[in-house]
Formats: structure tokens, sequence, C-alpha cells
């Protein structure tokens, strides 16, 4: 640091007292880390237990700070990156967060969410202990109870529920997952069929559209190695997995590759992307159809990937009986099939030009094996058939071979870590029809978000049901419907709201159970960022820096702030308690591996997942440490660093063993089961699809159902211009923004200072139509209500279609707590008649008074309107997918209406509830099945239950 | 040793990590930021594009913060970087004036001017700025710029890459690789209170403490009279989409007053003693003038340290002086000023005649300087076009003579020896207005070539001014007075006259301190 040399007059007026004396302080010059004029990223791990540096804040006083700096996982969105929490040792507190740079998916940088955790950690508005509710279901009235409390009422209710048999009313809604099998070992030690999860809100679409192919429901593009991006989605600002997907497709870039983006606003992707295809919401399937038929017309298909890995026989044989089976005449077959799908008609439906159609479904042939793609929600998620856009998507790839490839697209799961645990409880013996009902065979998952239509209807209850940051009556459609229900205590008997922050939902429960962020909880957390493989180590971070103080705790919550908790000790406690002498059955499954017959504890869980992950132990010798104790200070472990082709391992001798090849087919089976393929003369593991290879023809489809959908179509969706009527135009009410994650990332005053509204985005030529400007007030109607909002008037966005973005327009009501006070206006909601529901803003976000200074600094008052309240359940037939987009018409503000009006009648949601549940085809599907058996299925229960008959 | 940056616009993906990552390293205020990013959104559907940019200090090479800071708060650092010391910080925010960057930012806290500093506490122990760290691009990269060996500097030796403003002559450090001129020129896209997500109803920084006035509904869509609104300029091609709040009008009324009472403090001695040699003016004249002139330079005093964000530390100024710093010269002026002038009246009021004679001319020279000295320090305000005026000093000059005559003829109510050269004051003022509505023409129509002095010049000539510039300071300060002066002779009219010129100069001296402050740096 340059020294400050005083000016003479400086000196005599400091020496006489004049002005404050600033040259006789001395502080402390701490030795560098690296040469002069070098700089690194961050301190040497050997540093990490005793770290001092200079406290930013205190300026050219140069305070010095000591701390030890423990890894945990970020627990904003669900990337799970690295995070490295400095934990201050004088005052035991988390000064801030930084990346890990041992994190393979994220190696060290972060989004803005990352940093921001310590908002959340600090907010003003946190819950700090249980809470009870003391008035009626939402009055809004709650006292403090104590764990104790807590753990008995609840177990006991539900060990009432399953010496009863009434398995099925014990449920757990999950919002944000990421503790890999943790659930299951839980919910199956229960015997419950109780996993119910936020997927088809989400990925349903998708996951269906990518199983239909190979069985294996997520893609795992390798962008850092592509030549050509193709994204139905804004992985440069949001989505599975936002940051490190990010940094491999801008690393893809620079080495050459090109982008291309399927999106109908100007997302931040879109605007980096070398191809913007602003398409008409719903017609992707049509663009992507279109560009597979260039790619066979122009021979520019992996010839060789088709041949070993596509199941062409078969599919010849559904497509055309009497045609010969070869090779090109299946070729031949498929282009017949798509011959519709021109490029001029693509650009009919979609509105993108057909030369740029055909310019990157070249540069897609070009690409080869080294064609990324990725779809999750985007389209998949906004349209009714929006699963077709995944395997379209998907079936590109197939025609280029770059499934699996270096540069090409892998399933999910070869980059996904599956951890083992200690023992596995037995799969259920109940299947729960609140979660899969027989209408949604093919769903992928759960029917989550017609839960409250479900209860509605009677077809069952809840005795006790507990949500896991989650917050339907925000983020899910028809949010009135929602409060309806869990205001029924008749539906839900006991509602635990198990959250950090106070969310709309928890305004709803009769517990309220803080539980721990980032660096409050233990998770493990493994997902497929990229051709690698890795699990990264939730923990809570003062707990384990007291650890290694020498202070050993019992619980997370002795050194969490007030007394919150995590779930993984929670789950153990409350299980025990529901079985504490063992009777049930279930209290094993929470003993011990290693004290037999003692209850199990956090450190011994990951303890023996750790021990047991394929080349940790190896690792942590290495540096003469535990697994766990690694773990503990890297947070992180490459399991493997690049996975390609894995449909080419060979089935080893063990495999082998009891097989027997059906020459026809060239499937290895093994008990009627097929357990391989041959290929190449050699069995190989193949995919997960029923063939073990890519599955052009479905006959899964066929037989549920859907022969229409035998093989990769166009389907046109709910909000196709042929469907819309009058005035009716498209809103797309899904994008995301860099800097939020639904509702988790509430709480957090740098991400809510640069967000925090939601206008209505038009392009110039609607809004000059509509006599509309920007900053004026517009009424968006949907189909059971409408919302007022402010309208943005832009160039980013496709003439004829409407967008709001997702994430703001947070509230509460004047008798729930602060919340989020951030990001949260105050309203009044007043059922105006029976299930006419008004809700409107008292007021807006300002600034206040509190312990955080910064509270009396906000700046802003719009906080924005909560749209998706006001959109009625859109259930996809097959996938089980919220189909999102809205048929809305735009008008002008009534006189009266106040920016973030919402009005909604749940009986006209009902109504339109019970329209798309008459488009679905019932199970049981072939042998009486509820569900196809080699369709994934969250905590499966035991095999017999798939069968009707045998419920 | 010399750091610079580079931000890498071919990755930058306008995440706000690094705003976000500033924000926790530094624990930067609500409102205000040390780093941000700006989105312009250009073109038509769907050739359109949205560009991301990095906006921060630039650390130059030629920091104008750095010269024009009275105190050394902000000093550049051997191995280049741009820090500053808040310890030392007045608050006077010609810094947030002089830089073209908009880089400053007043702590609502402490009062003091912050800015990024390219974490020096980090990099003196060899870690990068926090910034670099988060980014998950890597879009923004540190480094010597001396060594070639570095990653900053290969890609300085291998890439196009462009600076904000380089006409400043600052020479920014912080380099753009693929940087448009749409987002790196402020004036091509103007700011706003509502952008795409964010929005902006009260003030920050500065003026952070009247947010919690503003805890009202928000259908009222108002903007506090604190914060202000940008005046609209022409139809753009490109639409700013998304920035920081806006930090208002850092310099406001205690300046425009502050130069008012100033040049009445110069003048009010100036006009008689000057005079006096040409004509004959009494000595209780002059002696009355320098009274009228040590109580404004008094007022003055007060004004600027009622200004200062910081007025405990007003002696900094004095003694920890920065002597390139007009604002040190000033005080310097004003202070040696003041006791010259204290000098002369007590030496001529004792009737010690030679001492007085001896003082007089440098005391002469003195009030000229600090008639104009103000015109120097606004030259220093780099950040500020309109400010850069050659024609500033020549209208601080004659803004003195007329605030010098109009006070005392105001005062000759009171005073016959003031009275007495009622006449002479008259002709001083009708000479001087109609110079300065020369001078005036000259200013406003010829000499700004810059875009952002020539936006400013519309706005008083036909913009959001207009009325204060052409009631109140050409018909209600000048003209008016002009005739009154020159065809009522001296009579009961003269002290309106003389008022109306002072309100006429507090408007110009409103306007030219306030419109220019309008204009959005980044």
């Amino acid at each position: 640091m340059s020294k400050h040399h005083p000016s003479l007059i400086e000196r005599i007026a400091e020496k006489i007292g004049l002005i404050e004396d600033l040259h006789s302080y001395e502080a402390d010059e701490l030795p560098r880390i690296t040469e002069p004029g070098d700089l690194t990223n961050y301190p040497p791990p050997e540093k990490w237990d005793d770290w001092t540096e200079y406290e930013a804040t205190s300026g050219h006083k140069r305070e010095l700070r000591n701390y030890t700096i423990v890894p945990t996982t970020c627990f904003n969105c669900e990337a799970g990156c690295g995070l490295l929490s400095y934990i201050d040792k004088k005052t035991m507190k988390v000064r801030k967060f930084e990346g890990n740079p041992y994190h393979p998916g994220s190696r060290g940088r972060n989004c803005a969410k990352g940093p921001a955790t310590i908002n959340q950690i600090n907010d003003v508005d946190r819950i700090l202990y249980p809470m009870k509710r003391k008035g009626a279901r939402g009055s809004g009235e709650w006292e403090r109870v104590t764990w104790d409390q807590v753990l008995d009422d609840i177990a006991g209710r539900i060990r009432k529920a399953l010496t009863e048999k009434r398995n099925n009313e014990v449920a757990y809604h999950v919002g944000r997952p990421g503790h890999e099998g943790f659930m299951d070992r839980i919910l199956q030690g229960w015997g419950v069929d109780g996993h119910n999860s936020h997927t088809n809100i989400c990925s349903a679409g998708a996951r269906f559209g990518y199983a239909i192919w190979q069985g294996l429901d997520r893609p795992s593009p390798d962008h850092g190695n592509a030549r050509l991006i193709l994204l139905i989605s804004s992985h440069l600002e949001s989505g599975h997995y936002f940051n490190p997907h990010a940094q491999r497709i801008i690393e893809g870039m620079m080495k050459g590759a090109k982008l291309a983006v399927m999106d109908t606003r100007l997302s931040n992707t879109a605007s980096m992307a070398d191809y913007w295809m602003p398409t008409q919401p719903g017609s992707e399937a049509a663009v992507l159809l279109a560009m597979a038929k260039v790619i066979l017309d122009e021979g520019m298909y992996n010839r060789e990937f088709l041949m070993n890995w596509v199941n062409w026989q078969d599919s010849l044989g559904k497509m055309n009986p009497s045609a010969e089976v070869t090779f090109d005449n299946f070729i031949d077959e498929m282009k017949k099939a798509y011959a519709e799908y021109t490029p001029e008609f693509a650009e009919a439906e979609s509105g993108v030009s057909k030369e740029m159609i055909v310019e990157v479904a070249r540069l897609a042939g070009r690409a080869g094996t080294r064609l990324s793609t990725h779809n999750w929600r985007s389209a998949g998620a906004g349209n009714l058939g929006g699963w077709a856009v995944a395997r379209c998507l998907h079936f590109l790839n197939v025609l280029t071979g770059s499934v699996g490839t270096e540069g090409g697209t892998s399933p999910s799961a070869w980059n996904k870590f599956k951890p083992k645990g200690f023992s596995t409880p037995p799969a259920q013996k109940f299947w729960n029809e609140l979660h899969f009902p027989m209408e949604y065979p093919l769903a992928h998952y759960e029917m989550s978000f017609l839960l409250p239509h479900f209860l509605k209807e009677g077809r069952g209850k809840l005795d006790v049901y507990f949500t896991r940051v989650f917050n339907p009556v925000w983020t899910y459609p028809d949010g009135f419907t929602w409060i309806e229900s869990l205001s029924d205590e008749s539906k839900v008997g006991l509602h635990a709201a198990l959250t950090p922050t106070w969310n709309e939902t928890a305004f709803f429960a009769d517990y309220v159970l803080p539980m721990g962020l980032a660096s409050e909880r233990h998770d493990l957390t493994s997902y497929e960022t990229h051709s690698g493989m890795w699990i990264s180590f939730r923990q809570p971070v003062l707990r384990e820096a007291a650890r290694k103080m020498g202070r050993e705790t019992e619980y997370t919550y002795e050194t969490n702030p007030g007394e919150v908790w995590e779930e993984d000790e929670f789950w153990f406690e409350l299980s025990w308690r529901i079985d504490p002498d063992g009777s049930l059955g279930i209290r094993k499954h929470f003993e011990s591996p290693y004290r037999p017959g003692e209850k199990i504890t956090i450190d011994e869980y990951y303890r023996f997942i750790f021990e047991n992950t394929k080349g940790l132990p190896e690792k942590a010798a290495e540096e003469g440490m535990t697994p766990l104790d690694y773990m503990r200070k890297y947070g992180a472990f490459e399991v493997e660093a690049s996975v390609y082709n894995k449909h080419m391992d060979a089935l080893s001798a063990a495999e082998l063993e009891g097989t027997e090849v059906d020459e026809a087919t060239g499937e290895v089976k093994k008990n009627g089961k097929v357990v391989g393929v041959m290929v190449d003369g050699v069995a190989r593991h193949g995919f997960n699809s029923p063939s073990k290879k890519q599955e052009f023809w479905s006959e899964t489809t066929v037989e549920w159902g859907w022969p229409e959908y035998a093989i990769p179509t166009y389907v046109k969706s709910h909000i196709h211009p042929e469907t819309m009527t009058g005035d009716e135009i498209v809103l797309v009410p899904t994008f995301r923004l860099p800097t939020l994650i639904h509702t988790r990332s509430g709480n957090a005053k740098w991400l809510a200072e640069i967000s925090n509204r939601n206008p209505l985005w038009m392009h110039t030529s609607d809004a000059e139509r509509w006599g509309i400007k920007t900053g004026d007030l517009v009424r968006i109607n949907t189909d059971i209500g409408y919302f007022v909002n402010y309208a943005w008037v832009t160039e980013g966005m496709k003439p004829g279609v409407v967008a709001c973005s997702h994430h703001i327009g947070r509230w509460r009501r004047s008798q729930d707590p602060g919340g989020n006070r951030w990001a949260a206006n105050q309203v009044k909601i007043e059922q105006v008649e029976d299930g006419k529901w008004m809700m409107r803003v008292t007021q807006g976000i300002g600034a206040y008074k509190s312990d955080d200074p910064d509270t009396s600094r906000i700046f802003w008052s719009d906080g924005g309107v909560h749209q998706n309240i006001t959109f009625p359940v859109h259930p996809d037939p097959i996938s089980g997918m919220h189909c999102w987009h809205q048929k809305v018409v735009v008008e002008k503000a009534h006189p009266g209406d106040r920016h973030g009006d919402t009005f909604v009648d749940t009986e006209k949601s009902f109504a339109i509830y019970k329209e798309w549940l008459a488009m679905t085809r019932p199970a049981p599907g072939p042998n009486g099945l509820r569900r196809p058996l080699w369709l994934g299925r969250p905590l499966k229960p035991a095999e017999e239950l798939f069968y009707v008959n045998k419920d | 040793m010399n750091y610079g940056f580079i931000i890498d616009n071919r990755k930058c993906i306008g995440c706000h990590a690094c705003t976000v990552a500033c924000k926790s390293e530094h624990e930067v205020p609500i409102g205000v930021n040390r780093t941000w990013v700006k989105y312009i959104e250009k073109g038509e559907f769907p050739d359109t594009r949205r560009l991301f940019s990095v906006m921060r200090c630039n650390h130059c090479a030629d920091a104008p913060c750095v010269e024009i800071c009275p105190v050394t708060a902000l000093y550049t650092r051997e191995d280049g970087i741009v820090d500053f010391d808040d310890r030392r910080c007045i608050a006077c925010k010609a810094c947030t004036q002089a830089c073209p960057y908009d880089a400053l930012y007043m702590h609502p806290d402490t009062g003091t001017a912050a800015k990024c500093n390219y974490c020096t506490h980090r990099v003196d122990i060899g870690l990068e700025p926090a910034c670099v760290v988060v980014c998950p691009e890597h879009a923004i990269i540190s480094g010597d710029m001396d060594n070639p060996e570095t990653e900053i500097s290969k890609l300085l030796a291998r890439e196009t890459v462009s600076v904000r403003k380089p006409e400043k002559g600052t020479e920014p450090k912080l380099f753009y690789i693929d940087g448009d001129a749409v987002s790196l020129r402020p004036s091509e896209a103007d700011p706003n209170t509502d952008y795409m997500w964010s929005s902006q109803s009260s003030g920050v920084g500065k003026f952070a403490k009247f947010a919690e006035e503003r805890k009202q509904l928000n259908s009222d869509k108002t903007v506090p009279k604190k914060l202000h609104q940008i005046e609209p300029r022409e139809k753009k091609s490109a639409k700013r989409v998304y920035d920081a709040p806006g930090k208002g009008v850092l310099w406001g009324w205690e300046v425009s007053a502050y130069i008012l009472t100033k040049a009445i403090g110069a003048g009010a001695f100036l006009v008689p003693a000057v005079a006096g040699y040409f004509t004959e003016v009494s000595k209780t004249a002059v002696q009355i003038g320098a009274l009228v002139s040590l109580f404004f330079l008094a007022v003055t005093g007060v004004l600027l340290i009622m200004d200062l964000g910081r007025p405990d530390r007003f002696l900094n100024v004095l003694f920890r002086p920065q002597w390139k710093s007009w604002l040190t010269r000033g005080a310097y002026i004003i202070t040696g000023y003041g006791g010259l002038l204290t000098l002369w009246l007590g030496a001529s009021y004792f009737g010690f005649d030679a001492v007085a004679k001896m003082v007089e001319p440098v005391t002469v020279i003195l009030a000229l300087l600090a008639a104009v000295y103000t015109a120097f320090l606004f030259a220093q305000a780099k950040g500020r076009d309109f400010w850069q005026s050659p024609m500033l000093g020549v209208h601080m000059l004659i803004h003195s003579v007329m605030a010098g005559a109009a006070a005392l003829l105001a005062v000759s109510v009171f005073f016959k020896d003031v009275a007495a050269i009622a006449g002479v004051l008259l002709s001083v003022l009708a000479v001087s207005i109609a110079v300065h509505l020369i001078t005036l023409a000259i200013e406003l129509t010829t000499t700004h070539t810059t875009e952002d002095s020539h936006a400013v010049a519309k706005m008083i000539l036909k913009g959001r001014f207009a009325k204060t510039f052409w009631v109140g300071m050409v018909l209600v300060g000048n003209v008016v007075p002009l005739i009154l002066s020159l065809f009522m002779g001296a009579t009961a009219v003269v002290p309106v006259t003389a008022v109306l010129v002072l309100v006429g100069l507090y408007a110009a001296q409103h306007i030219w301190v306030k419109a220019p402050q309008t204009i959005s740096l980044s």
C-alpha cells in the first residue's frame, strides 16, 4: 500500500490538534500470497483454517479480520454451485460468501445469487424460531413453540395415520429439491407413497420428451466442446444450470461454436446469440422438424449412429410394414414422414425466416457429433404438447449422432452421482392417487398442481402435509384455489411449512418451521452441469467452524441463528419419534450403521456416503484425511472428470451371466428383462428405453393410447393462432431474470434492488394498435380473471405476443409477518362472492426503519404484480406438464383499476381443470398397468402396485 | 506496476454478479454502486440486441477526481490504482462532478464519497478484486499492464479495445473489448426512472434519507422533488433498459447561493474600489462596500460548510491541502481576501492610510480572483461539458461586478455616501448588464461544441430551464434592470432594480449549476 506522506502544514495541524491525526496509526501489514504484481483468485486451502485479510469497509484503517473458511453449496437455484463462507472467528458470524474453486461445476465462480446469500442469512424478516398458528388457519396469528413440541405433535399424528393404514394421507411436497436420495429413505422408511414435487410446473414436458426417446429424462449438454449450441432456453441468464452452463456456453463460443436460441422474447441469451430465432410460442417443434428435414434431405445425418443406436428396424416395420427392412428404406420413410415440414411451413408457423431455419439446420448438420442442445422449461413448459419440443430437439441430436459424445448432449444420469445409502428401506406398498392419478399414466411426474382440485373433488384428503421450500400459493397457477384448499382443515389436516423464509404458502400453515439456508444445513447435491460428474456438500458452516475449534454440537440449531434447524436432522428425529420402540419397523432405518441400535447422527449419515463414493476415500487419503473430513474441508469432489458414450459400455462378465440374446432384435435379456443390446457384436448397456436404443418409433405412446404421437411430431399448442378468437393474444409468463429464482431468492436486498418490477412486455406495433405507451396501466384478462400491470414497450418482443416476467409480485396481507419487505407489497384479499377473489395492493414497497440501515434506503415502490394466481391449470394430457402460456386479452386499465390488482373466479378455474382433464386417455394400459414399468417415477413403489387389479 | 481492467463484452452476459459481489465485499449501501451493469437495447425487431456494459471507476492515468479533490482523499497509487481515503474526505462532491464516468457516489451514512478502489485491500495481499473472482464468464480481467506476460497485457496487445469518453483526456485504464458506442456513450440512450425490471421512486446516496418519506401507494408515480428527473432528449435509436438508480443533483442550492454571495463578496468592494481610480468615490463608500463584502464572504463561508457532507471536517481544506484543486486554492483565496479586506478596512477606518494604500491593490487582485476562481473549479469538473466553457470566467467576473453594484445600490437607501455614487453604480450596472447579455448570447449560441453542452444550452433556451432563464434571468435580472437603470435614474426604483438584478443572478447560478448536472454521465 502506498503510504500517504503528509505535507508540513498537515503535520503541524495534526500535531496541534486542529484536525484529526491520521498518521500516528500504523496498520499491521499482511504478507502477500503471490509475487508483487501477480494476483490469484482464492486463498490457498492450507490457509483456510486461519485466514487473515484486511476488512474492506475499514478503508485506510486496514483493520484485520481473522477467518475460518468453510465451503458449502448455494441454495438459491438448483445448480448447486460451490460457496466459501468466511466466518469471523471473533464474532462467529459469516462475513461473506465467495465461490468455491474446488467445485467442479461452478469452478469458483457464481452468479449474483451466490454472494447475495449473506443477505438472506442476515435478513431482518427471516424466521428464527418454530412457529405455531394461534387463531384460524391463515389468520396471521403465531406463537413461538419448541422443536420438541413440534416433533411430538407431528410424530404422534403420523404414527396414528400409519397405524390406521392411512399412509396415503401423509405427504411431503418439495419445491427446491437437492438432497440426493435423502427423502426416499424417509418416506420409504415410513412406508408412504408421499413424495410430491414441483416437477410438472417446471420440467415435466421436457422430461417426457427426452424419456420417450431413451428412458432418461434430462439433457446434459457438453457446451464447452460443441460446434453448434442450440438452446430452447435462456441459459446465459437462468435455468438449470445457469452459472455452470453459462460458463461453458461462452467457453464453447470463444472456441468458435455458434449459438442459436429460440425464444419469443429477446432474452439476454438470445441477445448474445449468433442466431436469435423468435418463434411464435408453440411453434418450436415445427421449426425443429424442418431442421431435421434439411439434415435428412441433404444427407447430413450420422449414418453409423442411426444404424447402431436407433430402433430403425422396428420403426420402419411399424411405419411401413410392407417395406423391405433396409436402412435406406428407413431414411426414405423418415423423409416421407417429414415431407410436409418444409422451411416454408416452419416459417409460416413460427415467423422465423426460412433462410435462418435452413442455415441453422445446416450448422447443426455440420456440427455433427458436436451439437449440444438444451430444453428444460421454456417452450417445453409453455405449451400443450410442449413435450414434443424436447422430443424434436433431441431428434436433431439423434440424427447428427451427437448423443453422449464430446461436444454433444448426454443423458443427464451419466453426469449425476447417485449416493449409496447405508441401508435401503423397501419400496412402499402404497400408490397415492393424489399424486399419480389414473388419468395421467405417462406424467412426469406427480400431478402436483392439480392437488387442490383433487381435494376439492373429494379424491382424498391429507392428514399431514409437509411443504418444503415450496410456495404453490404464489408460484403455481390458480393460487386462490390453493388458498381455498389449504384453508380447509377437512381437506388438509395439518400443514407444516419447512422454509427458511416466510412465504405466501406458509401464511396458510399450522406450523412454520425455519430450516436453514445454504450455510445452515446439510445436503448432498450432484447435477449434470457438464460432461463430468461431481458431488457437493452443503453444510452448516457455523457448526463446522465450531467443531474445528473443538466445540462439538448435537443439533445444527445450536449454532444456527435463533433456532433455525435443518431438515436432515429434523427427519431423523421425527422418524425416531414416530416409532420410538421400533414396533412399526420404521426405527431400524434410522439406526447408525456404526453403532447398532442407536439413533444415526448426521455425521454418520454423510460419513457412510462419502466412504462409499468412488475415488473419494483415495483422494482423501492422499491428504491424510477421512472422506468426511475431506468433504468438510473442500466441499466438493469430482467423481469423474468427463463421461462420454456410456451407452457403448460393454456388459461386464457378471452382468452377462445368465443372459440370452434375442437374435431378431439384438436385445440381451436376463430373466425376461432387457439388460443390454448387441452392437458391433458386443453386448452393450445402451440407453434406458425398452429397446436400449434411441426410440424413434415409440411403441409406448401407441400402447397407452396416443398412436398419433408414435414418432417425433409437431403438436399444435393450446395457444396456436388457429385457436385464438377475437382480440386474444399469447402471454408468455415464464421468463426469468438473471438475478432471481422463483420465490427462493427472496429476502436478498441486493437482488431486490436490481430487480423489483415485472411490467408487461409488448412490441411497439402492438402498443400502437392498443394506444398504449410504456408506463401505462393495462388490464390483462385471463380465462379466470385478470391482473393489472404497467406496460413496457420494446423491440425485444415478437409482435403479437406479450410477456411478463416470473419472480416478482410477492405479497403479504396486513395481518401477516413482514416476510420479505424488500419485495412484498402489502395487499388486501377479499372474497367478494363465493369463489370470486380480489387482491389489491394497499401499500407498495417502501423504506422503513429496522436493525439494517438499508431498509430505510429502499428506493423502489413498484414491487410488481402476481400474475400466476390469475392462471387456470392446464395439465398436458400426456406429460402432465402445466402448460404455462395463456390466451389473454390486453386492454387499457379500467377506471378504478390499480397497479397490482388481481381478480380470479375459482369456479371458472375448476371448470377449466375439468376441460383439460377430459382431454386425457386414462390408465390402465397394457396388462392393467397404471404406468409403464420402464418409465421413471420418483419413489417407485413395489412393482405389484403398478398393476391396477393388484392395488 | 500499472493495474487496469478489461471488460470483455464477447463474454459478459449482464448477470450482475459483479455488482453483488462488490456490494458484499464492501458492504455498499442500497441505492449506490461501485460497479453496475447498464443495459441498452438497439435495433428493430427481429434485428434487436441488448448490450451490457459494466460501469465503474476507470482508474484514469490522469484522473480528474484526484486533481479536483481538495484534501487528497482521492489519489493515485504507485501501482496506478486510484484509491481514496474516506477519513480525509469532506464530502464536497467535487469528485462526482469531475469524474466523467459517474463512478463516485456519496455514502448515505458517512456522507463521504466512495467508488471502486480496485479492491486494494485484496490486491495488496495478492488477491484479485471481488468482481473478477465472481464473474462466471471471466469477462472482467484485472492485472498489471506493465508486465507483458499478464493476461491483460496479452489481450490488450491482441484485441481491439475502446474506452469511455477518450476525448476527456483522462486516459482511462478500463478497456472494453467489443465496446459498442451506443452503450459507452451516455447520450445515445437516456436514463429513466422505470426500466424493464427495476424502478426508482426516491433518492439514493446523498438523498437516501428521503426514502422513508415515500411510504405510499405504488399507484402514485410522482417522483420526489429531491430526485431529479432527467431531461428527455430527442428520440433516440437506442433505449436504456436497465441502469443503476440516478444519484440526483449533488450540488444543490447551497452551491448556487454560494456563487452569488461570493460574487457580492467580491464585487461590493471591487466596484467602488476600482471606480475610485477613475472617478470620485468617497472613502466611506468603499468602506461600506468592504463591510458588505465581508458580510457576504462570511455567508459564503457558511454556505460552503453547509454544503459539505462532513462539515466537521471543513478545516481539512486548509490543513490537508491539495494544491492543484481549485477548491483548496479557492479556500485560500477567500481566506486571504477576507483577511486582507479586514486589514484594509481596519487600516482605512483607523487612518493608517499608508497601510491601506499598500494593501489595497493586492486586495483588489484577490477580489478579482475570488470572483473568478469558481470558473476554474468548474473547469476542473471535467464530467460537466457545459462548465468547460472559456466564457465561464468572464461570466463570473461580470456577475461579480453586477452583484457588487446591485448590492451597493440596495444599501444606498441607508448610506448617503453610497447614494452619492448611485449614478456611477447605475452606469456600472448598465454597462455590465449589457456586456453580460452579449456574452450570454455568445455563450449559449456559439461556444458549446460537445453534444452534452449543446443539450444543456438547449435545455436552458427551450427546455425545462427556459422559464427560469427567459423570465427570471434575462427579463427580471437583466432587461428590466437595464431599462430601469438607463431611463429611471437615481430614484426610488434603485433598490428595486438592485433586487431584480440579484434575483436574476440567483436564477443564473441556479441554472448554470443545476442544468449540467442533469446530463447523464454513464
